[in-house]
């Protein structure tokens, strides 16, 4: 049997949907899954709280639950929508579009999950500190949530650009490599800005005198660990709008599609690293007001040290696509 | 859903190049820039020992963000860059603000508005630390902790610049074009507020904020 190209764009739009929603929802349940047993267990410890903390642990999902809601709405989209396939760079980039918001979401939906359950904790062991514990997570979460936005804007970068004056031969693999470098990309930095938010919340449950300082250390922690993301969001922008030069050979898209793995999958280990380093910075800053100005000092030094092989992947993903 | 990548440019050559200006963006910040204007005329108008309502607004933001910078920068370079501060973060928050009136864009939105930002927050930075470290002591920095290390220092500063500009143009045009997508399945019917509410004032104060206190991060980082 011959499929024309249609076909297979239907095909490649079917499948990056399910792909999309089936690995979009793995990482935001195992997040929600984690709020809900620290919920759990809060009310253990303080049975008074349990409506306070029944609250925040449902206002904490949803927050969580918006990366799951991302991969949905591409799903949507692609399911739905009517996409001409002019050539076979159609069909990889429908396919793309759906793993890129897929990979995105699962580290933002885990992540965001720290800070709700911390947050319901520290209900239970501070009910004084109830509504800065609410907005320091909420701050968090959202903060969380953008590697996958950074995935969602080339999820829809990729849907609604136009590559009908490309050649085919290499643009395929730079299309597919765009999808991996920045959906792979998120996922470390959701995880890892997780982790600090979830420091954070503990923290202010601890000590809530310091919560100001504390959403400030909070943000600067994210903000650095989200680095890598961002490497794997430019990366993938390089390939999506840099035109290649038409070429028969397999190697210029071999090229290309190594550029997006090395950086999607080179941006994981320094998110997650970045986010325990903030994370326990962050914690020991609650505990210890005074020397804040030095913690601070050390976690932005261990973060950029912790950041350089983010650095070295980004260096041979730019040559595999500029030299190579 | 056409208006996803819809861009007014104006093109005029010179000295044999071209020079584009994308109008929007332009536009818009000369919008947010008369809104700082005129907040700041109206906050002082009528200066008093008991302050009005937005002479209070506005000594919150002047206090707030002038101890920001005195604690990472110290007392004596924190002072003299409190200004820079201030008006960056209002500059941003505005900007990001702007997106939920109808019919006008965050100029934030364009990659070229954060990036020239992004760009004068490292020249700061770097000329900063030649002035208070000297020349010698700055560059000693690149070779640590080998010498060898000196390109990757090199990239890793470099690196500063994007990745702080990409965080911002990101989180926006992401939101924007969540706000949009949404809108476009939903047909405007209920959600549209909520979103706009969400990326447009939440997110975009977290993200003026986390701008404004990276580029004070990274002058603090050259002069320490």
């Amino acid at each position: 049997m011959v499929y024309d190209i249609e076909i297979w764009a239907k095909v490649a739009a079917f499948s990056g949907a399910g792909l999309a929603m089936g690995l979009g929802a793995t990482g935001v349940a195992v997040g929600e899954g984690y709020t809900a047993g620290k919920a759990n267990e809060g009310i253990a410890r303080n049975p008074k709280m349990a409506g306070d903390i029944f609250k925040s642990m449902l206002v904490g999902q949803a927050v969580a639950e918006s990366a799951a809601i991302f991969a949905l709405v591409v799903a949507m989209v692609l399911l739905f929508s009517n996409f001409t396939a002019d050539s076979f760079i159609t069909v990889i980039v429908l396919f793309s579009s759906g793993i890129c918001i897929g990979f995105g979401a699962i580290g933002s939906g885990i992540g965001s999950g720290f800070p709700a359950g911390e947050a319901c904790l520290g209900m239970a062991r501070q009910p004084e500190a109830s509504a800065s514990l609410v907005t320091n997570m909420l701050i968090g979460s959202a903060v969380c949530q953008t590697p996958s936005i950074f995935a969602l804007m080339t999820s829809f970068a990729l849907l609604f650009s136009n590559f009908s004056q490309s050649p085919v031969s290499p643009t395929w693999a730079a299309v597919l490599g765009a999808g991996l470098a920045s959906g792979i990309g998120a996922i470390g930095s959701g995880v890892g800005g997780g982790l600090v938010a979830g420091a954070s919340c503990e923290g202010v449950a601890r000590t809530p005198s310091t919560v100001s300082l504390l959403t400030k250390s909070m943000l600067l922690g994210q903000a650095v660990t989200q680095t890598t993301a961002i490497y794997g969001l430019l990366v993938g922008f390089i390939l999506l709008f840099k035109t290649f030069p038409a070429s028969d050979s397999i190697v210029p898209a071999m090229a290309l599609l190594a550029s997006g793995l090395c950086m999607g999958i080179g941006a994981i280990g320094p998110g997650i690293g970045e986010g325990s380093t903030a994370g326990s910075a962050v914690k020991w800053i609650a505990r210890n007001e005074e020397s804040s100005g030095v913690i601070l000092r050390m976690m932005l030094v261990g973060q950029a040290v912790a950041e350089s092989t983010g650095i070295y992947a980004l260096v041979v993903s730019l040559v595999l696509i500029f030299v190579v | 859903m056409n208006e996803l990548g819809k861009l007014h440019q104006l093109i005029i050559p010179f000295l044999g190049r071209d020079m584009t200006f994308n109008i929007e963006p332009i536009l818009m910040s000369w919008i947010v820039f008369a809104a700082i204007l005129v907040f700041g005329y109206l906050a002082v108008k009528k200066k008093g020992i008991i302050p009005g309502k937005l002479q209070v607004v506005g000594e919150l933001f002047v206090d707030q963000l002038s101890n920001l910078a005195v604690d990472s920068l110290g007392e004596e370079i924190g002072k003299k860059y409190a200004p820079l501060t201030c008006a960056l973060f209002m500059f941003l928050m505005l900007s990001n603000w702007l997106g939920i009136i109808p019919h006008l864009e965050e100029p934030t939105k364009d990659l070229n508005t954060p990036l020239a930002l992004g760009i004068m927050g490292f020249c700061i930075a770097h000329y900063m630390g030649i002035k208070v470290k000297g020349f010698k002591r700055y560059m000693s920095a690149y070779f640590e902790p080998i010498f060898f290390m000196m390109p990757l220092n090199l990239i890793g500063e470099l690196a500063k610049v994007i990745s702080i500009s990409f965080r911002l143009f990101g989180n926006i045009m992401g939101g924007s074009i969540i706000i949009l997508v949404v809108s476009y399945l939903t047909y405007s019917i209920i959600l549209p507020p909520f979103l706009n509410a969400f990326f447009g004032l939440f997110v975009g104060t977290i993200q003026a904020f986390v701008f404004t206190m990276l580029t004070i991060v990274y002058i603090s980082v050259q002069v320490q």
